[in-house]
């Protein structure tokens, strides 16, 4: 393609998806940004479309023993335990700040029961300066033998029905990659009235230490993330893009640059989120929108928009 | 704190997996303290992922700073290869650091191996501040190859005791041999007599190091030593079993503690009730 016609001009960067207006397409994904203050100085906030908290829970939780975290192949594996600061801290101590950051402000969430999602999506979305909520569905329900939520379409649904009643503000559900049918999880949410899809979260994973022979983190398996699992990732996107299920996606797992977020757009993802990157290179969020603009403006395309879903068949 | 890109100057082995890196264009860590870190990243692709945290081992005018790495993994291997001109990404100064010299007291400063960086430049900034005759240096390893920059700390005119346990150098034994025997001939334990111990090093020498402490009454912070993605209180991954608190975080809150604050020294930490979510 000429680089010509568009040469020096500005590219669209700005997207409304899920209920929300953006300045441009790129997020922080939760657990990987904290609540953006940690980031102060390393990235000009304001340069990036969204923030997406990390989890918040109806009460404060401490996480899970140690160790928490190892390196894998082009890749990490966390068992972190969803610590976080509770509704009432995230409130009074963390949203503040988020509020003054420029940037959209998405609060990813969860409970351990059916009650406690309603509870805590209900009490954030009530939040001056919360634009939306992204549900985590990657919890296990005690009640039904420790089986993630997420992984039935029926028992998804139902959550996603139940919050949806509670939350008037843009509703975006974090799917579970630890499915063998991420389409049917997909339909459940649109059914039952979200406003958007993150595809994925962490794909459950395992690292050993030969010399001790026990598992490299406490709680044996761990969530995976990271480049090595992108191809995953872009695969569950353009596989729920392309059965048309109606709801915009915003694509995770292992963008590190411009190039990695284009190819989720092509798949079908609308927004993109950072994640482990940002552990990586703490300036990556803001390099990524840069680079998204530069490529566009290389290939002569005037509007991002114009990448979502273009994929070609060969 | 800062995130920069900082060509390395000169990468100097010490012999036994040990090197010095020199990296120019350190501005922004003029004025870091002893036990403070850096998280370090060369330009090295998708594998190793993660950036590495090191203690700074100098960090002087003229933007130069220093960093001591022992190649155990698949990063510090690349550091070790690495060559004058290549550029690290640096991010830091990171996390806390050890109180400052003082005529006040005794300071014993106790290393093994590959954590002698803080306590490297702990002695150093005692001997700028003609405070050497305040520290002390007891330091352990393997055996003599695990003892390295011996020259440099014997110009800082602070009293060095060496231990290994092979006995190539030094006292045949632990660094806690030669620690137990400065605090009797100090009389640390006495009323009145300000000894302070600051150490670093694996973390089976910091548990023994704290008991000791704890068994004479002295004053202990250790630079503790956890696996960490972020190095700035995001990811979580390097939390510590604490007394104040279920957790501590390595980066954040540390590296440097208060012994009597985060360990339940000689004991297996307990897990802080249950876990429920896998990530």
């Amino acid at each position: 393609m000429s680089a010509e016609p568009t040469a020096g001009k500005p590219v669209t960067l700005a997207i409304t998806s899920g209920g929300i207006e953006f300045r441009n397409p790129v997020l922080t994904a939760s657990g990987t940004f904290g609540y953006a203050r940690e980031f102060e100085g390393l990235n000009d906030l304001r340069a990036i479309g969204g923030l997406v908290t990390k989890g918040i829970s109806p009460r404060p939780r401490f996480g899970n023993k140690t160790p928490r975290i190892c390196e894998t192949a082009a890749g990490m594996l966390n068992s972190i335990g969803l610590e976080n600061v509770g509704v009432e801290g995230f409130e009074k101590e963390k949203l503040p700040y988020l509020r003054s950051c420029g940037a959209r402000v998405l609060v990813n969430f969860f409970g351990t029961t059916f009650d406690e999602y309603v509870d805590c999506g209900e009490r954030l979305a009530r939040l001056d300066g919360v634009d939306g909520l992204e549900m985590n569905v990657s919890c296990p329900n005690i009640k039904a033998g420790g089986i993630e939520f997420g992984t039935d379409p029926r028992v998804l649904g139902e959550l996603v029905r139940a919050c949806r009643a509670v939350v008037r503000k843009p509703l975006w559900i974090k799917l579970t990659p630890n499915t063998s049918d991420i389409v049917a999880l997909a339909r459940a949410c649109a059914e039952n009235g979200a406003d958007g899809l993150s595809i994925i979260n962490t794909i459950t994973g395992m690292a050993i230490d030969v010399r001790s022979r026990k598992p490299k983190i406490a709680t044996t398996y761990g969530g995976l993330s990271g480049p090595a699992i992108k191809p995953i990732a872009l695969r569950m996107v353009h596989q729920v893009h392309r059965a048309g299920v109606p709801l915009p996606i915003s694509g995770i797992g292992g963008i590190q640059s411009g190039q990695d977020a284009v190819e989720f757009f092509l798949a079908g993802a609308s927004t993109v989120q950072v994640g482990t990157q940002n552990f990586v290179d703490p300036a990556a969020s803001e390099r990524v929108v840069a680079e998204i603009e530069e490529l566009c403006r290389r290939d002569g395309i005037s509007d991002f928009r114009e990448l979502i879903g273009a994929l070609k068949s060969l | 704190m800062r995130y920069f890109e900082a060509p390395i100057v000169e990468n100097r082995s010490l012999g036994g997996g040990y090197f010095v890196l020199r990296l120019s264009g350190c501005e922004s860590l003029a004025g870091s303290r002893p036990g403070q870190f850096v998280m370090v990243r060369g330009d090295w692709g998708r594998d190793p992922l993660l950036p590495r945290a090191f203690s700074l081992l100098s960090a002087g005018s003229g933007g130069q700073a220093e960093i001591l790495a022992k190649t155990v993994g698949p990063g510090t291997a690349l550091l070790e290869k690495s060559s004058p001109g290549a550029l690290l990404s640096v991010l830091g100064p990171l996390g806390t650091s050890f109180p400052a010299p003082s005529p006040e007291t005794t300071d014993l400063l106790v290393a093994g191996g590959v954590g002698l960086p803080p306590l490297f430049m702990q002695a150093e900034h005692a001997a700028r501040q003609k405070l050497a005759a305040h520290s002390e240096v007891l330091y352990g390893g393997r055996g003599a190859p695990d003892l390295v920059l011996l020259e440099q700390m014997k110009a800082f005119g602070v009293p060095l005791h060496l231990a290994t346990e092979d006995g190539s150098v030094g006292v045949h034994g632990r660094v806690t041999l030669p620690l137990e025997r400065r605090i009797e001939e100090l009389g640390a334990s006495q009323p009145g007599r300000k000894v302070r111990i600051m150490s670093c090093g694996p973390n089976a020498m910091l548990w023994a190091v704290g008991r000791i402490a704890r068994k004479h009454g002295i004053e202990c912070h250790l630079s503790l030593e956890e696996q960490m993605a972020c190095g700035i209180g995001v990811c979580l991954g390097c939390a510590i079993p604490a007394r104040s608190r279920p957790f501590r975080y390595v980066c954040k809150d540390g590296p440097v503690f208060l012994a009597s604050d985060v360990l339940d020294v000689g004991a297996e930490p307990e897990a802080p009730g249950p876990s429920l979510c896998p990530s």
